[in-house]
């Protein structure tokens, strides 16, 4: 059965099985072993197995889901640089390039080719979101790629189990908190041992010689899927276009989608050029698996991802914008721009697809904080604030999450144990939840302070969402709230240029920071909304009086 | 005075009670089980354990002792039927309950739900108070506000009260001071403290925890109270002991008191049970392999011991997916579940894989053999297809199965993948078997271990007819199928040694520790144990103290368990903890990283009595032993290493004596569980009456 190019149903199931738990088991070695709160608490990382040609079988599942579409194409640039002959066990290759990789500088790729009984049969890679990158902390600030840290050419991290000094001493020179990122690239680097033992493992138990029949196997039944789900659609041309934040001026995505048949192309003329500061735009790479993403959920929901989902799915947009920017303009930013692709995309399918799309979505904002301890310890910790989610035609909006991102949030005890400042609150917000017969999840607020005992300023790093523009709902269903940045009872945010620059200091220990997250859209006529359901957000102080009133018409 | 010799154990899972009944006079050992009644589960406890009690010509009066393990805590909490409990947070945090950790479980499903929060945000209510993360309270709770909040949640008909504050775990000075006032206001009002209940950091899975344990407290204590009631009423009048998820057990009022204790206990006796074996028979490595109806679990057992963990997930949305479910904090075994059950159906989807599970065809429909009107083919289908069941012998017979309805429901499957039915029934044994195999891998290598080195102890309906083909891929040599097999959980409940572990979170880097107060800590801790021991009956004498910390490097999220050496404790013994954490951190890892400090999370200390006396009579194996006496008939059975589908003798499980040898293709018939014997296998039975199968190489 093992050597034919069909798998039998069996065979299929319980081989593709064994690869996604190969990738689980690294998620989980990550996971355990690394440090910092946006890596071991927030999760913001993702595994995946690979084959011969850098083509990628199957990811774990709660890996983030850009990585998994970015990872085959660093393997694929391992493959042209590093000719498979020169490969040998204990190889393990790096980089941050973002216009390769995952779209800014903290995404370190860590991969590792596989050998089995000496032979090289593919790869086990992993993008982990680094906590410090050097360069400014101030992301909102930078003018160029320069200034928002190191940047790794695609290298070997170990040479034959070698550690590579240079690239070592580059982190221990120039990042912040040195032992955090190491030790977090040590998990990443462990992974990838425990995936590489285990494919090897495999094909021995299984008495294949290499990853290619099950790979063509795993991507075939992918590709017939996805070809079958685009086949199902209208053929047709669909747009749409959103607005973003921007540097105080809005930044413009337009997309045209073009079904025909079983392919589908999306095509992002007519979005803003490039920005020539903040961080805001996004590369290739990283804007194309931010395409492909919304796809797979609206049309293969059931598909564990691999390179087989998108055959059928071509995404271009011109050089010099926002959505394919140019080396060497600023990047760090990008999920400021990347994640409103979705929306664009779930809008621009609303006829294709009525039931399945999701309303606009809350976006995950972030704080991040850095400095040193009253007694020289270096702090630096990242808090992930989900926003509400969108609704959709069959319910409410999944509650506060970081779509289209996997991570988590950090704990509050969590947080203030690596930093010294003292969370005042975090509640969800009265009447924030976009209206309609399903309704978005609601928002959250977040009101920071410094913590009394510590005698120096705290530095806050921003990184907000949905400043300007408010997730939109859908068939009738109302917009959600935007993120409102409150200093001391003052807005700060309301004039969108004033948010250019991305940090806040709290000096005075009654000093407050206040985050009002956006949350998700309405899906449908609020005055279709069940009593019950109205009667029982009402009861729960999520929507006041006078909104069910006057919203919902009770 | 007669001495007592009778100890009875009650197991109830969601179809059956399951009952065991252990003479230690002679060893004896008698199994019965009866039809779960979820309405009334004690009548129907009670009813059974008149049976058992009957049928061995005993009497309650004349039980030493009564356990008991049950699905209910955990059904209350996945139906929602528990009480209607508030909870109390600090100020500004009441919604953490709600919020969660904000994940997504499956990052395709646009249109997944996240569980609903077991008290709804209008019994949410907030404290004026605030410690910081050293535990120095910075606001002192106002305690006038409290009772206000609090007499308004009575007023509105709440049950049970909750209270989870920021950094309890550090401090529980406002959670204590909060207990007390409401205590003295209303004195009958069940209280669940987090710094009690789970005092370990994370305020998310810290509220879960208590907020479990207060929504099922006031219907387990009225259950608890209501069992002690019936049993002392038929003439029992020895204590109620009550398994716990850590796999020791506790008596009644412990339970009434902790209740969250009681999730997953009854699985948590099945991997008990499974450590009685590793003892009994002398393999201190094994795996249990528990299949039931709709799940199966495994559990690792090392040096005799299960291995633990210390959370849990309950009640998920999607079974398999984590994260789906309402996280539990506290001491468990380290249960998987590893795939699915006997009704567990299967289907092609739409990649052209074929699947099984998670859908189940329950006991109704049931599965297309049972003749219900179930059309889709199960597990047990497939086994009665493949010769492995009898359409006579399901259940001791109590039931016959519907051979052609299994075939016409295989064939259909077979029809989608263009195969026949009996082929389809084989991928469907396979997909089973492999996919079990391949997630008990995964959590043995996970703790680094080597599968093959194990043993599988297979138990529950499902287990033996499975567990040579799961050894077989996973590479061990040897099965064991008790006696009894359908009901080896119950047994696990006698096999408990009362038990009671505390756990106190102290942050601390190891060489910073400040040992006068983590001494002055376990001697708190150990006081309690001893004085819930104490008040359980058990001398003092042969008390077991065990201490371990929770320890990592400094930052990492997830902590290792270090056993932490008898004796006083000060700085001397930083350095043995330290080489005992780097050397499990290696046997974990596989790599040592000594470029960062060691930190302690929390402290914990396990008191337990001595195990209970659960000797099972052995018997004489004798060389003339005839297996062929137990013969009853032979059938058909499907086996590809033999060329498919050949003659295969049947054996009355009953009937072998110890002694008797076995060889494979056979297939061994109890009431409640059928062994398969695959061709190249042998099985001999020995002095218990096991039935120990010692795997061929063949493939």
């Amino acid at each position: 059965m093992t050597n034919s190019q069909n798998f039998d149903p069996v065979s299929l199931e319980i081989m593709w099985s064994r690869m996604l738990n190969v990738a689980e088991e690294m998620w989980t070695t990550i996971l355990r072993t690394a440090v910092s709160t946006i890596i071991a608490s927030a999760n913001d990382f993702g595994c995946e197995v690979l084959d011969a040609e850098g083509r990628s079988l199957a990811h774990a599942y709660r890996s983030m889901p850009v990585f998994n579409m970015t990872m085959p194409n660093v393997a694929k640039e391992i493959l042209k640089k590093y000719p498979v002959e020169s490969m040998r066990p204990g190889d393990v290759y790096m980089t941050n390039d973002p216009w390769m990789c995952a779209g800014h500088l903290p995404d370190i790729a860590i991969v590792s080719p596989v050998f089995h009984q000496g032979r090289f049969v593919g790869f086990a890679g992993n993008i982990a979101n680094t906590s410090d990158i050097g360069g400014s902390l101030d992301a909102k600030s930078v003018t160029d790629s320069y200034e928002e840290g190191i940047f790794f050419p695609l290298c070997k991290l170990y040479d034959g189990g070698e550690p590579n000094e240079l690239a070592f001493d580059m982190f221990r020179w120039n990042v912040r908190g040195p032992d955090m990122v190491l030790t977090d690239i040590e998990a990443q680097v462990a992974a990838n041992h425990v995936g590489a033992r285990r494919i090897s493992d495999f094909l021995d138990e299984y008495r294949l010689e290499d990853l290619t029949t099950l790979s063509e196997a795993i991507r075939g039944r992918s590709e017939s899927a996805m070809r079958k789900a685009i086949s199902d659609l209208p053929d047709g041309e669909y747009t749409n276009h959103v607005f973003t934040d921007g540097m105080g001026d809005p930044l413009k995505i337009q997309v045209r989608i073009e079904i025909r048949g079983d392919e589908i192309l999306v095509d992002f003329d007519g979005s803003a050029p490039q920005i020539d500061r903040g961080g805001l735009n996004c590369t290739m790479i990283y804007s194309q698996g931010h395409t492909y993403y919304p796809l797979a959920c609206l049309l293969t929901p059931d598909v564990p991802v691999n390179e087989g989902c998108f055959e059928p799915i071509t995404v271009t947009a011109p050089k010099g914008t926002i959505i394919n920017c140019d080396f060497p303009v600023s990047v760090g930013s990008r999920v400021n721009t990347g994640w409103y692709i979705h929306g664009c995309i779930f809008g621009a399918l609303s006829k294709a697809v009525p039931d399945r799309i999701q309303a606009g979505n809350g976006l995950m904002s972030s704080i991040h904080t850095y400095g040193a301890e009253a007694d020289g310890r270096i702090f630096n910790a990242h808090l992930f604030c989900g926003g509400g989610r969108g609704a959709t035609s069959q319910g409410d909006g999944m509650g506060l999450n970081m779509f289209p991102s996997s991570a988590s949030n950090v704990p509050v005890e969590v947080f203030e144990v690596n930093s010294p400042s003292l969370i005042v609150s975090k509640e969800l917000m009265e009447d924030s939840a976009g209206a309609g017969r399903h309704r978005g999840s609601p928002g959250q607020r977040l009101v920071v302070g410094k913590l009394p005992s510590y005698p120096a300023p705290l530095n806050i790093y921003l990184h907000p969402n949905r400043l300007s523009f408010a997730p939109q709902g859908i068939f009738g269903g109302r917009a959600g709230t935007k993120t409102n940045v409150i200093v001391n009872g003052e807005s700060v945010s309301e004039d969108p240029s004033s948010m250019t620059r991305g940090s806040v200091t709290l000096s005075a220990p009654e000093d407050r920071l206040t985050l009002e997250f956006s949350s998700g859209a309405g899906a449908g006529d609020p005055r279709e909304r069940p009593q019950d359901m109205l009667e029982r957000d009402a009861l729960n102080g999520l929507v006041s009086e006078r909104a069910a009133q006057f919203v919902y018409g009770r | 005075m007669t001495l007592l010799s009778h100890s009875l154990s009650i197991d109830i899972g969601g179809t059956f009670t399951d009952f065991t009944l252990h003479d230690s006079e002679t060893g004896d050992l008698s199994v019965h089980k009866v039809l779960t009644d979820p309405d009334d589960p004690t009548s129907a406890l009670i009813r059974g354990a008149r049976e058992i009690l009957t049928n061995a010509g005993t009497a309650p009066a004349a039980l030493r002792l009564v356990v008991h393990s049950t699905t209910l805590a955990t059904n209350a909490i996945i139906e929602r039927s528990g009480a209607k409990a508030a909870l109390l947070t600090t100020k500004g945090f009441r919604d953490v309950l709600e919020m969660g950790r904000e994940q997504i479980y499956d990052m395709h499903d646009l249109h997944a739900r996240f569980p609903e929060p077991l008290v709804p945000r209008h019994l949410r209510a907030e404290a004026p108070e605030r410690t910081d993360r050293d535990g120095n309270v910075i606001e002192r709770i106002d305690l006038s506000v409290c009772a206000r909040v609090v007499d308004e949640l009575v007023a509105q008909g709440v049950e049970s009260v909750a209270v989870s504050l920021l950094h309890s775990y550090a401090n529980p000075q406002n959670e204590i001071a909060l207990k007390d006032h409401i205590e003295s206001r209303h004195p009958d009002l069940p209280l669940s403290l987090s710094s009690e209940v789970a005092p370990v950091i994370n305020e998310y899975e810290r509220t879960s925890t208590v907020v479990a344990d207060c929504f099922i407290k006031p219907s387990v204590s009225r259950y608890i109270r209501g069992v002690e009631r019936e049993l002392s009423e038929e003439g029992y009048s020895g204590r109620l002991l009550v398994m716990h998820s850590a796999g020791g057990v506790m008596d009644a009022a412990a339970a009434r008191a902790r209740p969250v204790r009681m999730l997953e206990s009854g699985p948590a006796a099945g991997a008990l049970a499974a450590g009685f074996y590793s003892e009994l028979i002398g393999e201190p490595d094994l795996i249990s392999l528990d299949m039931g109806g709709t799940t199966a679990k495994t559990c690792v057992i090392e040096g005799g011991r299960p291995s633990r963990a210390n959370s849990i997930e309950v009640a998920r949305v999607h079974r398999f997916k984590v994260g789906s479910g309402l996280p539990i904090l506290m001491p468990v075994l380290d249960l998987i579940e590893i795939g699915s059950g006997g009704g567990s159906m299967a289907w092609l989807d739409s990649l052209g894989r074929l699947r099984v599970g998670p859908q189940s065809a329950g006991a109704s429909p049931g599965p297309a053999c049972y003749g219900l009107g179930g059309e889709r083919p199960t597990v047990t289908d497939a086994n009665l297809v493949l010769g492995y069941l009898s359409p006579d012998y399901f259940l001791g017979g109590r039931m016959s199965l519907d051979g052609e309805a299994a075939e016409r429901a295989l064939g259909a499957l077979g029809a989608e993948m263009g195969m026949d039915a009996v082929d389809a029934a084989w991928g469907v044994y396979s997909v089973v078997t492999e996919n079990m195999a391949a997630a008990a891998r995964i959590h043995i290598i996970g703790r680094n271990k080597d599968p093959r080195s194990y043993a599988i102890v297979a138990f529950g309906g499902a287990g033996p007819a499975h567990a040579c083909e799961v050894a077989r891929i996973l590479g061990a040599s040897r099965v064991v199928v008790p006696l009894g097999a359908g009901v080896t959980s119950a047994l696990g409940c006698l096999a408990a040694p009362l038990s009671f572990e505390s756990v106190r979170s102290m942050p601390s880097l190891l060489d910073r520790t400040d040992w006068d107060s983590v001494e002055s800590a376990f001697a708190e801790m150990e006081a309690w144990g001893r004085d819930m021991l104490a008040s359980a009956g058990v001398p003092v004498y042969g008390i077991r103290v065990e201490r371990s910390a929770d320890m990592r490097l400094a930052g990492q999220i997830h902590e290792i368990d270090v056993p932490i050496p008898d004796g006083r404790l000060s700085q001397a013994s930083a350095s043995q903890i330290e080489a005992d954490f780097h050397r499990i951190y290696q046997e974990l890892y596989s790599r040592r990283n000594l470029s960062l400090p060691i930190e302690t999370r929390s402290w914990r200390l396990l008191v337990s009595a001595p195990k209970p006396d659960l000797a099972l009579r052995e018997r004489e194996s004798s060389s003339g032993a005839d297996a062929s006496l137990a013969l009853k008939s032979s059938r058909r059975a499907y086996f590809p290493n033999a060329g498919g589908f050949v003659e295969c003798p049947v054996y009355d499980r009953y009937q072998l004596a110890p002694g008797s040898e076995i060889r494979g293709p056979a297939i061994v018939e109890e009431e409640e569980a059928t062994t398969v014997i695959r061709p190249g296998d042998g099985a001999k039975v020995d002095g218990w009456l096991n039935l120990v199968i010692a795997l061929g190489h063949g493939g």
